[in-house]
């Protein structure tokens, strides 16, 4: 075990100082873009040095800090724990222990590619309150980081090691290191247009339409309704247009700069994801944190034949919002089934879904009408010809209640449990019962006179839950679903086994 | 048919919900008296003064009678040995299942009102959720929560 302390790249100090320039730079611009204004309303000429001087000395101090800090910084390996010291003004001292590190995730952004550098942050279980991950070393080599890895790796085995499959385990490990999935540019393409795309569409749809007004009579019915849709809805439609694509330019470099050579690699038990142009990402997810995996096609996908993945995991920083991870952002629908059979060979993958009776239709659109009825009446009312279209909310909520109704249902093997749902984009989820925090059964009074209810699962994911409803099924296929996650009940069939 | 959990939560408990509803009930009638004054100083009609005084009345039979005595009635509790099965709600009954498993801690909690009368909540925490049992005697909860967090250790994953 090696005492040594070890220091960051030097170039971690330009990077401490760029990324305080980057958090510091809209207020910066506000401050100046404010005093340029009021400067030439005639300030004297030195107190506009002034100011100056105080961005200068700004900017020095901020340089300065950045540099003390990387002086500062050091980490070594000491009884199995990984410690860091660091701290600008006070010294602060970090130790972490290795068994309690989660995961190891990698960046390399613009500083780090040139030098063939890593930041590193170290996540732990749980996930304090804290909001920046437990450590982060903010340039390393990627000799280094390997290094931290091996220690890790060597502080784990030696506390696993009385256990005699480990190096079983560690063999079968070793022997899968392929990547599973790659993006193509192609799939980027459409997951740029498909994901803010929608808007797009409709509103090119909507250009398109106003077109026809020529077509339709409207002059039979009111002259200057028509000139006002001619002029008002043909202009608002081309501004929305312009504005839209714009966007759209915009999140198809955005996407190609996130998501470029997305890669996927299972290693160690371990889902690893990279991706990223000018900044490298690379993200460790730990197969036994995963709690669900879920498959989610918008109706525009839908219609293509894309789907997109995403997994929830337990614990991590709450730095990232909610540990939902895009573990295939979009991949076609054909393709899906092997990959995540190959990820988690445990899953059954073609489930023959048991659907939603047809009584229970009513349910899906009919709590709509509670708050569409006086909206549509009031709009109706005070925009009298035109709030009429609001009638059209009717047709369409119903239209969506049947779609809804039609996409849902369930799968219940011995070990899980899969929904499908839509609330507008089709969903599949997919979860042990081992990963089901709590399941309730809901049903209101109406409900329960058409003998159905629904089902409400929880499984952790991130810092908090993610629930999932079945929605109004069978009152017996609700209770059937409760059986079978009441635990008792399982372990009495375990007992009948071993008879045979 | 699943047979409903077996107990009730403390009888005192409604006592505490309909109180809780004399408060709500109260700042329903502030409100319609505040309502009532406009109207004296600047319309005048005398039907709002009616509208008003039904609608607290409608909140006050609503809020001390009605819905505390079909919230206590449909309440109900079983802690068994590898699970806990509630039972709750007003419109929309809810039934959960919280296997001892997955539970992570149990709590107790005891406002002033609570406390006045001996009673205090129950709350179950997962890694995900939480389910509180909102009245029991003191003492019946304390017990349940040892219980609770006895059979939580002892339960072992079966999967």
């Amino acid at each position: 075990m090696s005492k040594e302390k070890y220091k960051l790249h030097p170039i971690s100090a330009v990077i401490n100082f760029a990324k305080v320039l980057k958090e510091m730079i809209i207020p910066f611009i506000v401050v100046i873009a404010l005093n340029g204004f009021g400067g030439r309303e005639g300030a004297g000429d030195w107190s506009s040095y002034i100011t100056y001087g105080i961005y200068g000395i700004m900017l020095i101090f901020l340089l300065v800090s950045g540099i003390i800090k990387w002086k500062r910084f050091r980490y070594w390996f000491e009884e199995e724990e990984l410690r860091i010291e660091y701290g600008l003004f006070v010294k602060k001292k970090r130790y972490i222990p290795f068994e309690r590190i989660q995961s190891l995730n990698y960046t390399e952004g613009i500083f780090h590619r040139p030098f063939g550098l890593v930041k590193v942050k170290v996540e732990t279980a749980g996930g304090g309150a804290t909001k920046e991950a437990d450590a982060e070393l903010t340039a390393i080599t990627k000799v280094a980081a390997e290094q931290i890895k091996l220690e890790m790796l060597q502080a784990k085995n030696k506390l696993t090691e009385p256990i005699d499959y480990s190096s079983e385990v560690q063999q079968v490990v070793k022997a899968e290191r392929q990547s599973i999935f790659k993006m193509s540019p192609k799939d980027l393409f459409v997951l740029a247009s498909t994901s803010g795309g929608v808007g797009v569409f409709f509103s090119g749809l909507a250009v398109f339409v106003s077109q026809f007004s020529n077509v339709i009579p409207y002059e039979a019915i009111y002259e200057e309704i028509v000139v006002f849709i001619r002029f008002g809805a043909l202009i608002v439609a081309l501004v929305v247009f312009v504005v839209l694509l714009i966007a759209w330019i915009v999140s198809v470099v955005l996407t190609f700069i996130n998501y470029y050579e997305f890669t996927i690699i299972v290693e160690d038990e371990e889902i690893i994801i990279t991706r990223g142009l000018l900044e490298k990402k690379k993200v460790t997810i730990p197969l036994s944190r995963i709690q669900g995996v879920r498959v989610v096609e918008n109706p525009l996908r839908q219609l293509m034949g894309y789907a997109s993945v995403i997994v929830d995991s337990a614990g991590g920083s709450l730095a990232e919002k909610d540990e939902k991870i895009r573990l295939l952002p979009l991949i076609k629908k054909t393709k899906i089934t092997p990959i995540l059979q190959e990820i988690f060979p445990e899953l059954q993958f073609d489930p023959i879904l048991t659907k939603v009776p047809k009584r229970s239709r009513k349910f899906f659109y009919r709590l709509d009408y509670i708050w569409m009825i006086p909206v549509a009446g009031a709009v109706s009312y005070f925009f009298f010809p035109f709030g009429l279209l609001s009638l059209l909310l009717f047709p369409l909520s119903y239209g969506l209640g049947v779609w809804q109704q039609k996409t849902a249902g369930y799968y219940l093997n011995e070990r899980q449990l899969v929904i499908q749902y839509r609330l507008f984009s089709k969903v599949i989820v997919w979860m042990e019962k081992r990963r089901i925090q709590s399941m309730t059964e809901r049903a209101t009074l109406f409900q329960k006179k058409a003998n159905v209810s629904s089902i409400i699962t929880t499984i952790k994911s991130g810092v908090s839950g993610a629930s999932t409803t079945i929605p109004h099924i069978e009152k017996t296929d609700a209770e059937m679903i409760l059986n079978w996650y009441e635990p008792h009940r399982k372990i009495t069939i375990e007992k009948e086994q071993p008879l045979d | 048919m699943r047979a409903e959990p077996i107990n009730r939560i403390s009888k005192k408990g409604l006592r505490v919900w309909r109180i809780y509803g004399v408060f709500q009930t109260l700042i329903a009638l502030l409100l319609g008296i505040g309502v009532g004054i406009i109207n004296f100083f600047t319309g005048e009609y005398i039907w709002l003064y009616i509208v008003v005084s039904v609608i607290v009345l409608i909140i006050a039979y609503l809020l001390i009678y009605l819905f505390p005595k079909v919230r206590w009635t449909r309440w109900r509790y079983e802690v068994r040995e590898q699970e806990i099965e509630l039972q709750h709600g007003l419109f929309v009954v809810k039934r959960t299942l919280v296997p001892m498993v997955r539970v992570q801690h149990v709590d107790t909690e005891q406002g002033p009102i609570l406390r006045k009368y001996d009673l205090a909540s129950i709350t179950i925490s997962t890694a995900a959720t939480n389910h509180t049992i909102p009245a029991l005697i003191t003492a019946e909860a304390d017990e349940l929560r040892g219980r609770i967090s006895v059979l939580a250790r002892v339960a072992e994953d079966d999967v």
